[in-house]
């Protein structure tokens, strides 16, 4: 097109010079269209046949024969050119305008070499690669050679050029290894290296300005001839050939080149780009592998197997961990400098698997426990990298941190010592778990499962206690004058809380103290934030369904009815009776069922008790009939107004200690005996009613002969010099101090209701089946039941209801049983 | 005693003023007690539950619904023996009799 635009009259000189411009751009397009695809070394080559052209075409003031003439019939569009130039005299000749078309015809006559112009190229050629080859200077001009390439192989002889030239090749090359020969086995192991090298990177550039000069030929011959391989790989063939064929050179190369990565390896530096450009060598001539890898890795392995076995024992677990990053790190920057990439893979995971694998064991139990006991967060992070890279690493953690979580869990459980501090130990050690998982252990699910398994497990290794206990932490979380947390606060302990309920088997016994310490707080109005309450209440609600709760919700109810009642009470008693309106007096109705039990105790109460109290019955059993009333002396509390010397005082105490205080109204010194048997209280509680008075903080009444301890006889006396400098004051009742019995009776009654709710289970199941297989029923039984039971235990309650006849054998089939209506 | 006399003596009177007041007087009380219902056997024949929890069927159908526990009440019969209120309407249905007593059944009273 080029050509095409500058139709007009020219000098034929300077067009001649133009069509040989556009040839070798031609040529150059060509050539990097072709060199893309060859090889990593076309880049450089093509720019240097470029280079070359480029100064022949200008600088050369001789100009050079165009045998693109020559060749007109191969390459299409420089002969086009040519015979465009042809035609173009003949247009200049003609008028203008006469000519429509240019017609355009080929030689006739072929172009004849001159005879000796063979055997002289031959010489030429070969000269030229000898000097190459030996690194002096070539005699002829690259521009010429090429030329001389493309006559050579334009007049079918490139078969013999390509012989002639592999021979020169290989002629070379053992020319060149079998110096390395003779005077390798003498040299030091860096200077062969360094050698070999230098060779090797010569060999590199004489191929490639051989190639450039014989590149026509690689481009027509080579490339019709599959057979045949191009100059640049047969140059690597050759070399390879020889190279593997001379075993003491190779072996001599790979041993340098071990023991130099080992020096590396040992802490010295190294000459990283002689170890790259061999190992380059290496993969280049496709021996890489072979001759080389497999024993790097041998090598490796040895390396790290002594090592870790030496720095097992000589260093401590996270030190050890260090070394194995530093040296995975060392591995992994080796492999970016100068190893070939396809050897990461067994590198890496040899290095691994010596250093790492092999230990595992030895590392988890060497090193973990410690690790988490001193929460080392770094370090088991380090740790839980390294072992996710080999193989049941990972497993074998989470089975060892698993272990660890067991033991060291029971040892937080197991220790009645330690009960007090149980659940505080429970949550903190809970944290500093899930933090570790969470931080250093990538969140891994298998450990969070794990981390469950193993709470599940070690709480439930002593029956009953934790589930005491938690409860009783709640109670101490929500009892008023839990001061200086914020309800968050509390809402997050609460919550924490619900993960150690959720581990608990038996629930029941859970809910049983719980329900004892609600209880107290509701009664006493201790509750430090009924949202708080309704929040805990909805957890176990969620945790465990209303079947749960339901009871626990009654509570609530119950003291939200007895609230209407007592307002509608107040109202009752203003319109009706006078006699109470002096007596502030306040029910709380509880559903017998939905409150703990509380033994039953008579005591005799004087008219200003029992008045009210019928007034109360009578009205409430009016509302509620079909119902009965049953009255809690221990529960009840009562505000006494007191007349001292110094002054009025308002005193808070319980019912009990009311009951003996208004004795002394009517006789201001009282005996023992006189009190027992004009309260009827119980003989234990009495004494502790009389201790709180007597003997407490708050003295109103006086105790001859002085002592902590309550006798019989004691004398009591009015107290009326008591002073305090508050006007209510409230009287602390001593608790009985929770004993064993006590807790044995609240895990006994616990037991007393599962026989019930197996019972009861049992009854429903073989009512709704009417007939079922002893193992079917079982298994329901499993299903329904929420609280840990022996099979034995199912099959002794099946035997009781049987004996009661709630249901029978089949006369039949001894393991069938039916429901009996 | 000595005490009780100049007790007596010097203690200033009621608010009232209509009588000297004694050394402790009764201002409030709170008081606890548990209602149940007033049956002669806690446990309902009919569905073999307790009579002061709700009926099976009632703790299946709502087992959520703490009201739910409040309707469920108890029905005494002319026999004086008592069912869930729930279980004997069912009951009824098929049989009208005492599931106990067999005698012929009519409610006596029910419980509120």
């Amino acid at each position: 097109m080029s050509a095409a635009k500058k139709y007009k009259p020219v000098d034929t000189t300077e067009l001649h010079e133009n069509s040989e411009n556009i040839a070798a751009c031609l040529k150059k397009a060509e050539n990097e269209n072709v060199s893309t695809a060859t090889s990593p070394l076309s880049l450089g080559r093509s720019a240097f046949a470029a280079q070359n052209m480029n100064s022949s075409a200008s600088t050369n003031g001789e100009r050079l024969p165009n045998f693109s003439k020559l060749h007109g019939n191969e390459i299409r569009s420089s002969s086009t050119t040519s015979n465009l130039l042809n035609r173009m005299g003949a247009i200049h000749n003609s008028k203008p305008g006469d000519v429509k078309k240019i017609v355009i015809k080929n030689f006739k006559a072929k172009p004849i070499l001159p005879d000796n112009y063979s055997e002289e190229t031959y010489v030429k050629l070969e000269e030229a690669v000898i000097a190459i080859q030996l690194s002096k200077p070539i005699k002829y001009s690259l521009e010429e050679l090429y030329q001389a390439v493309v006559n050579m192989c334009s007049h079918k002889m490139d078969a013999q050029l390509y012989a002639k030239l592999k021979e020169l090749t290989e002629q070379h090359v053992k020319r060149n290894i079998k110096l390395k020969e003779l005077t390798g086995g003498s040299m030091d192991k860096l200077v062969l290296l360094e050698k070999i090298n230098n060779w090797w990177l010569s060999f590199c550039q004489q191929m490639i300005m051989i190639r450039s000069i014989f590149l026509y030929m690689d481009r027509t011959y080579v490339l019709q001839n599959s057979a045949i391989h191009s100059i640049w790989d047969m140059g690597l063939d050759l070399f390879r050939i020889h190279f593997a064929q001379n075993s003491v050179v190779q072996k001599r190369t790979v041993d340098g080149l071990l023991a130099l990565i080992e020096k590396e390896r040992q802490g010295s530096t190294v000459d990283r780009g002689l170890l790259k450009s061999l190992v380059r060598m290496l993969c280049d001539l496709q021996i890489y592998t072979l001759s080389f890898e497999e024993k790097f890795l041998d090598a490796t392995n040895q390396l790290y197997k002594a090592e870790s076995q030496r720095k097992m024992q000589e260093l401590e677990v996270p030190e050890y961990l260090q070394h194995v990053n530093k040296r995975l790190s060392e591995e992994n920057e080796r492999l970016l400098h100068y190893l070939d990439s396809s050897t990461k893979h067994p590198l890496i995971y040899n290095v691994e698997k010596e250093l790492l694998a092999e230990h595992l064991t030895t590392i988890l139990q060497k090193g973990l426990d410690s690790l988490l006991e001193d929460n080392r967060l770094n370090d088991l992070t380090l740790l839980y990298g390294l072992l996710s890279r080999v193989k049941n690493g990972t497993s074998e953690l989470c089975g060892n941190f698993n272990g660890y979580i067991k033991k060291k869990g029971r040892t937080i459980v197991i220790d009645p010592e330690k009960d007090k501090s149980m659940v505080q130990d429970l949550l903190d050690f809970k944290d500093k778990m899930d933090i570790i998982v969470r931080n250093c252990f990538d969140h891994n699910e298998k450990f969070t499962n794990s981390l469950r398994e193993a709470f599940e497990f070690f709480i439930n290794q002593r029956a009953n206690k934790p589930a005491e206990l938690i409860a009783k932490y709640v109670d101490m979380k929500l009892r008023s004058g839990n001061k200086g947390t914020t309800d968050e606060e509390l809402e997050k302990t609460l919550d924490k809380i619900m993960v150690l309920f959720r581990f608990i088997h038996g629930k029941d016994v859970f809910e049983a103290f719980y329900k004892k310490d609600l209880a107290k707080r509701l009664l006493v109005g201790k509750s430090a934030s009924v949202d708080s309450e309704k929040s805990m209440l909805s957890k176990l609600k969620q945790e465990c369904g209303g079947g749960f709760t339901s009871k626990l919700e009654g509570m609530f109810k119950d003291m939200e009815l007895s609230r209407d009642i007592n307002t509608a009470f107040r109202g009752h008693a203003l319109s009706n009776n006078r006699d109470v309106h002096n007596l502030d007096l306040c029910v709380s109705i509880l559903t017998m069922g939905n409150w703990p039990t509380y033994p039953p105790t008579e005591v005799t109460m004087p008219p200003q008790f029992i008045n009210p109290q019928q007034i109360f019955n009578k009205f409430y059993l009016e509302k509620h009939s079909g119902r009965k009333l049953q009255w809690q002396p221990t529960l009840g509390n009562c505000m006494l107004r007191a007349q001292f010397d110094a002054g009025p005082k308002e005193l808070m105490v319980s019912l009990f200690q009311a009951l003996v205080l208004l004795l002394f109204n009517d006789k201001p010194t009282l005996g023992y005996e006189e009190i027992l048997a004009a309260t009827s209280i119980e003989d234990g509680e009495l004494r502790r009613t009389l201790q709180s008075l007597a003997c407490g903080r708050a003295r109103v009444i006086t105790k001859t002969p002085k002592g902590r301890d309550i006798e019989d006889g004691d004398q009591f006396d009015f107290n009326n010099e008591f002073t305090n400098k508050l006007f209510r004051i409230k009287i602390n009742q001593i608790q009985m101090k929770e004993t064993n019995e006590e807790q044995k009776a609240t895990e006994e009654r616990v037991f007393q209701d599962r026989q019930y709710q197996i019972d009861a289970a049992i009854v429903r199941i073989m009512k709704m089946r009417k007939t079922l297989s002893h193992n079917l029923l079982i298994t329901e039984l499993f299903n329904q039941l929420t609280f840990p039971v022996k099979p034995a235990d199912l099959k002794k309650r099946i035997e009781s209801l049987i004996d009661r006849d709630y249901m029978e054998r089949d006369k039949d089939n001894q393991n069938q049983y039916n429901y009996v209506a | 005693m000595a005490d009780d006399g100049e007790n007596s003596v010097d203690r200033p009177t009621d608010a009232d003023g209509s009588k000297p007041e004694k050394m402790f007087t009764l201002k409030k009380w709170n008081a606890v007690a548990m209602w149940s219902w007033d049956v002669e056997c806690d446990i309902c024949a009919i569905c073999r539950v307790q009579v002061m929890d709700s009926c099976l069927r009632c703790q299946a159908d709502n087992k959520r619904d703490v009201l739910s526990r409040m309707d469920c009440v108890v029905v005494w019969g002319e026999c004086n023996h008592s069912f869930h209120q729930c279980c004997m309407s069912l009951w009824v249905k098929q049989n009208n009799r005492c599931p106990l007593c067999q005698q012929e059944w009519s409610v006596q009273r029910m419980g509120k």
